[in-house]
């Protein structure tokens, strides 16, 4: 069996779904014999599901239009 | 005679005795490479290994090396074979039968169906499909001969690549090769490539190697920070792919003649020239390492001549494309003209051995259906399926090499266009669909909400002050994004805060194992509400340093896929793999007291 440095290697390829049949196997095969890299990938897994679902960094609508009017009220002057 | 001029090596140069007791006498085409000694080191390791041990008889390689010769009419190479086919004792009348057309010579069905597969990947690799290795396997042959044959063709076109360059006499000067026609290959009844994605890769088992501990692996993490599909699909064959990255690590390493930057840039045009994507997108990627733009590597792999080199690196390149694409039409006085320009014979003779070594690499991958690490440019794969060949038109005559492909896949290109003109107000339409992108690039540098709003206005009034300077040829979102970014990383430095995003060399983002390793259960975030649970990835995300930041806002909260990032960034994608993956495990490493703890007291 792969050593868990050889897992962590693949690992960012492992998490993007771009690694090979063959490596594939090598790490699932580790990751049902090891604990600690199984909890590694499963709460790897979770933050970056977290962080996707709870998609946050809105701008409120007020303070763009607020921003925009600002912007476009001075482009207007310069031109007139 | 040969086109560059030549030194004496002598008997003590160790690559010539080694090729001398396997055959008995230095071949010219070596001889001709003796400016550069590394050059010669490193083929002679690759056909050593594709001509000692192996599943596929040391005969059956040469013939191969032969017919590929023979079929391209180049008679230094098919006499480099005939010489080595006459000291394993075959007839003088048998190669010639051999060079004229193999098919009437009686060979084992096994042997003629993989002569027909490599000559068929020699001379139209587009074309090699799935259904060209089906065959193969009909006839029993396994997948380590397949790469056996593949690596032996790809050494044929190599051999035949300095060939055209260097223009060598043949090692047997009496002996002519038999006048044979063109060669015909044949065609699947029910094959009709587009060139496209033809493929349906790979085709071969490729067993696992440790990257920790493969030695040939473990250079090319340090040499490039990951290991390329095209090394990985060779697996099967440890001694090839050794071989190959010893050869490549000779050819493409050293800067003292023509530097890194200039033989990647000639890979990536070659490529192209040759259409093929895999190679593209990764010559592409190994230039953002190395400080390109991802527009010029774009431009390069659409048309160089639009690009922003140098006369004489365009000149380069022509030579180079030049000598895969038109060979037959090769001459010296291609050399004379790069002389003429200031090349000296050392540099010329390293850009043709770079790029005997791309189509080496293009020949092989297309062999091996070897499946891309990265997507290649859009307008280029436009470019590839309308099937206009950079090589075949008279210079920037083309307006579609560079902004209408863009322009047809953006929805703001209208709007954009009339903003150009001068119009208000579709400029008010532009910001207004993109401010929420302004604001989460400007949040993803600054690592505050509050100064992210304090800029937006000046990154709006800094796109209208340069819209005249927006090429179609990318994106208007990518273009916006680009300001905010640059005015961002203008606003961090302006409050003293060194940062940098750009590629740094991979050896600082190695140390990234984890520390916590608590079980978090399922579901852990339901012992949260949901704006709480906001704020503490807002918070975290924030405290990330700058660079993991970024990406990880593009990936994970823009949802952008990992090419986008990176082309965003103008890093490569190996770059932003190793930011991506560090950045998520901080962030885990930082959620996890409060989900782990969570999980905890949910059990109980
Ligand atoms: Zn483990």
């Amino acid at each position: 069996m792969i050593t868990c440095d050889e897992f962590f290697a693949e690992f960012g390829d492992y998490l993007e779904n771009r690694v090979s049949p063959e490596v594939r196997k090598e790490l699932e095969l580790h990751l049902s014999q090891c604990r600690a890299c199984h909890v590694l990938y499963d709460s790897t897994c979770q933050t970056v599901k977290i962080v996707t679902d709870n998609s946050s960094f809105d701008l409120p609508r007020n303070i763009s239009e607020s921003i925009i009017g600002t912007v476009m009220a001075k482009l207007r002057a310069d031109r007139a | 005679m040969s086109f560059l001029a030549t030194v004496e090596l002598g008997h003590e140069f160790l690559p010539f005795a080694a090729f001398e007791e396997d055959s008995g006498a230095v071949p010219n085409l070596l001889r001709a490479q003796s400016l550069l000694p590394r050059a010669i080191e490193g083929q002679v390791i690759l056909e050593g290994a594709v001509r000692s041990r192996g599943v596929i008889s040391r005969a059956q390689k040469e013939r191969i090396l032969l017919c590929i010769a023979a079929a391209r009419r180049d008679v230094c190479c098919a006499s480099l074979a005939r010489t080595a086919l006459r000291s394993l004792g075959e007839q003088d009348r048998q190669i010639d039968r051999l060079s004229e057309d193999h098919r009437r010579v009686d060979l084992p069905a096994a042997e003629a169906a993989l002569l027909d597969f490599c000559l068929k990947l020699a001379l139209h690799s587009l074309s090699v499909s799935i259904s060209d290795i089906e065959r193969l396997r009909e006839h029993g042959i396994d997948d380590e001969s397949i790469v056996e044959a593949a690596v032996t063709t790809a050494l044929a076109i190599y051999r035949c690549t300095l060939s055209v360059g260097l223009h060598p006499e043949p090692d047997d000067g009496l002996w002519r090769l038999p006048p044979g026609g063109e060669v015909s290959v044949r065609e699947p009844a029910a094959h009709s490539s587009s060139g496209t994605r033809s493929q349906t890769g790979p085709y071969v088992r490729a067993p696992y190697l440790s990257p920790l501990t493969f030695a040939p692996f473990v250079t090319l993490m340090n040499t490039h920070g990951f290991i390329p599909n095209f090394f990985r699909a060779q697996s099967s064959r440890p001694d090839l792919l050794a071989a190959e990255v010893e050869l490549a690590a000779l050819v493409l390493l050293p800067e003292d003649i023509l530097t890194r930057a200039q033989k990647e840039t000639i890979l990536l045009a070659v490529s192209a020239a040759n259409l093929n994507s895999y190679c593209v997108a990764i010559h592409g990627n190994l230039l953002r390492g190395l400080g390109m733009s991802t527009d010029e590597g774009d431009q390069i792999a659409l048309d160089h001549h639009r690009s922003s080199l140098s006369d004489p690196d365009k000149a380069l390149l022509d030579f180079a494309i030049k000598l895969c694409s038109q060979f037959s039409d090769f001459s010296l006085e291609d050399v004379v003209r790069l002389r003429a320009l200031g090349f000296t014979d050392l540099q010329i003779l390293e850009c043709e051995v770079v790029t005997a070594l791309n189509n080496f690499a293009n020949v092989l991958q297309l062999g091996l259906g070897i499946e891309h690490d990265f997507e290649s440019p859009r307008a280029f794969e436009q470019k590839k399926l309308n099937r206009r060949v950079v090589f075949d038109r008279r210079i920037g005559d083309d307006p579609s090499s560079s902004s209408i492909m863009a322009q047809a896949e953006d929805p703001d290109a209208e709007l954009a266009a009339q903003a150009c003109a001068g119009s208000l107000e579709a400029f008010e339409e532009l910001i207004r669909r993109h401010s929420r992108l302004i604001y989460r690039a400007l949040v993803a540098i600054l690592g505050s909400q509050d100064h992210a709003q304090d800029a937006m206005q000046d990154v709006m009034l800094s796109a209208y002050q340069h819209i005249g300077g927006f090429r179609a040829q990318s994106k208007f979102s990518t273009w916006l994004v680009s300001i905010a970014r640059n005015k961002a990383i203008e606003y961090l430095r302006r409050r003293k805060n060194e940062v940098s995003l750009d590629e740094a060399s991979f050896d600082e983002d190695r140390d990234l194992r984890p520390r916590e390793l608590q079980d978090w259960g399922e579901n852990p975030e339901q012992a949260y509400s949901r704006s709480e649970i906001r704020q503490l990835i807002e918070k975290e995300i924030m405290a990330l340093p700058a660079k993991y930041r970024v990406v990880v806002m593009l990936r994970d909260v823009e949802h952008l896929p990992t090419e986008e990032t990176a082309r965003q960034l103008d890093l490569s994608v190996p770059t932003v793999k190793v930011r991506l993956l560090r950045g998520r495990l901080m962030l885990r490493e930082r959620l996890a007291p409060h989900f782990a703890a969570a999980a905890r007291s949910a059990v109980r």
